[in-house]
Order: C-alpha cells, then structure tokens, then sequence
C-alpha cells in the first residue's frame, strides 16, 4: 500500500500528490502540499474504469468520487475528438480518391450512436466500452 | 561529515582532469524516470525530486528535495509508450492556463505530457532532467 497526499484544486478537481520516498510522506505534505491536504492510502482512490476519468474525481472529507456528469462530459469531448481527427483523415482520402472504409453513412451512424451511448451510459464502465 | 573541499580542477588516477565548473554546472540538479497512469504516477528512479503533484490526467508538478539556486534552469525531458505509433508525444514544461504564476520556481516545475494525436496523455516511460 502507497500513501498519497490529495486536495482539492483551483478548479474543483483532485490534486494527488505521489511522494518519491527520498522524503517522510509527513515532510512532503508539509513541503509541497497546500494547507488542508491530506494523506490517504492509494487504494482508496478511485479504481478501474473511475480511474480513467481522473479530471472528473471529487473530493468530499477524505473520499474521492467520480462526478459521473464530468465524466460523460470528458468521454464526449474526447469521443467527438476522435471523430473530427477521423473527418480530417476521410476528407483527406476523398480528395486522394481513395475509398473510405466504412463508407460515410455507415460512419455518420456509428457517430451517432456512439453519442447516444454516452448519453445513456450510466457507469463509467460503460463509457470506458465506447 | 560535513565539509567543503575548494579546488578549481579535479583529477582523476590516469591524469584524466576538468575544470570544476564543469562538475558543478555539469551535472545534473534533479531528475526522474516514471510512469503516468492519467490518475497515478510511479517513480522508478529520482534524484532530487521530493514527489510529483498531479493536477490533471496530464499536467504535473515536479516538486524538489532541495531549491535550485534560481528558476532559470534547463528542463529536458523525453516520454515513450510501449503502444505503437499512435501513443508517442513528448513532455515539456507548460502554464497552467488558469494561472498566473511561472511554471518555473526554484522548488518545483509544471510538466506536461502531449500526444502527437491529441487522445492519450499516458506515457510509460517519462524521462525528466534539470540542469542549472
């Protein structure tokens, strides 16, 4: 078991601190750590599927959660990232005259049901699966 | 055993010698190899790094054992994955945009992992060396 040191940051979100162990936990919250951070084990930080969404965690005492909404928001903007970073690829091969695999409807589609899943996603696990 | 040793040139067994100022300006002043996870990190090796303080799946502070003399130190630093083409990018130093201080300080720098295609900030193997 690690211990790690976890506030709250300027933007809502959870700042984990991992020491190196060239210094006591005690001294590197004393050293790097704002005031009101505290130690915990890592092992009760978010695990698995929640772990992927770092940015959406939230700190409540001394629990960390996942704010789902902020995770569904994350897995939408990174999803609608992939999608642009594809457009580009598929309008690049039709100036090329090369044949896009699946074709654009087939695409449009997948697209759209993609979104719809992460709409109705309810667990973190399910948005991990998109 | 404290103590200070003043010399202007060191010299090895074999009559190998260089100027000291290539010792102390020379050597590096804190490094590290780790991991990122997005959401945890793990140190294999440091040197004068105290810990690492995420605040975001990709930006991170590394924080030192002991202050550099000024913030006007070099960073370097390379990042690898053992993923394929589509995961490699680099690590860098970066402003927090929501900040109005320099990600430069004398205790600690603001590092950032970049993906060349923008999706997986996730690096498994991130190389950091500061020289001042």
């Amino acid at each position: 078991m690690t211990q790690v040191i976890i506030h709250t940051n300027s933007n809502g979100g959870v700042s984990v601190t991992v020491p190196t162990g060239e210094i006591s936990v005690q001294a590197v919250l004393e050293k790097d750590c704002p005031a009101g951070a505290i130690i915990v084990d890592d092992s009760t930080l978010p695990q698995g599927a929640d772990a992927q969404f770092f940015d959406a965690w939230e700190l409540s005492g001394s629990t960390v959660t996942v704010n789902f909404e902020k995770a569904k928001a994350i897995k939408l903007a990174q999803f609608n990232s992939k999608a642009v970073e594809e457009a580009q690829k598929r309008q690049l091969n039709t100036l090329a005259g090369l044949e896009n695999t699946p074709d654009d409807a087939t695409w449009s589609a997948s697209l759209t049901a993609g979104r719809t899943a992460i709409a109705n996603a309810t667990t973190t696990a399910e948005l991990v699966a998109i | 055993m404290a103590g200070t040793i003043v010399a202007d040139t060191i010299q090895d067994g074999a009559g190998n010698s260089t100027a000291m100022d290539n010792a102390i300006y020379g050597s590096a002043k804190a490094w590290a190899n780790f991991t990122n996870s997005g959401s945890s990190i793990t140190v294999r090796a440091s040197y004068n790094v105290s810990s690492f303080t995420f605040t975001n799946a990709y930006t991170f502070i590394m924080n030192f054992t002991n202050a550099l003399s000024d913030a006007n130190y070099v960073v370097l630093g390379n990042t690898g994955n053992s993923g394929g083409s589509t995961t490699t990018g680099s690590i860098g130093t970066c402003t927090p945009s929501n900040s109005s201080f320099s990600n430069k300080t004398t205790t600690s720098v603001t590092l950032e992992t970049v993906a060349f295609n923008n999706s997986n900030p996730a690096y498994f193997d991130n190389n950091v060396v500061i020289f001042r």
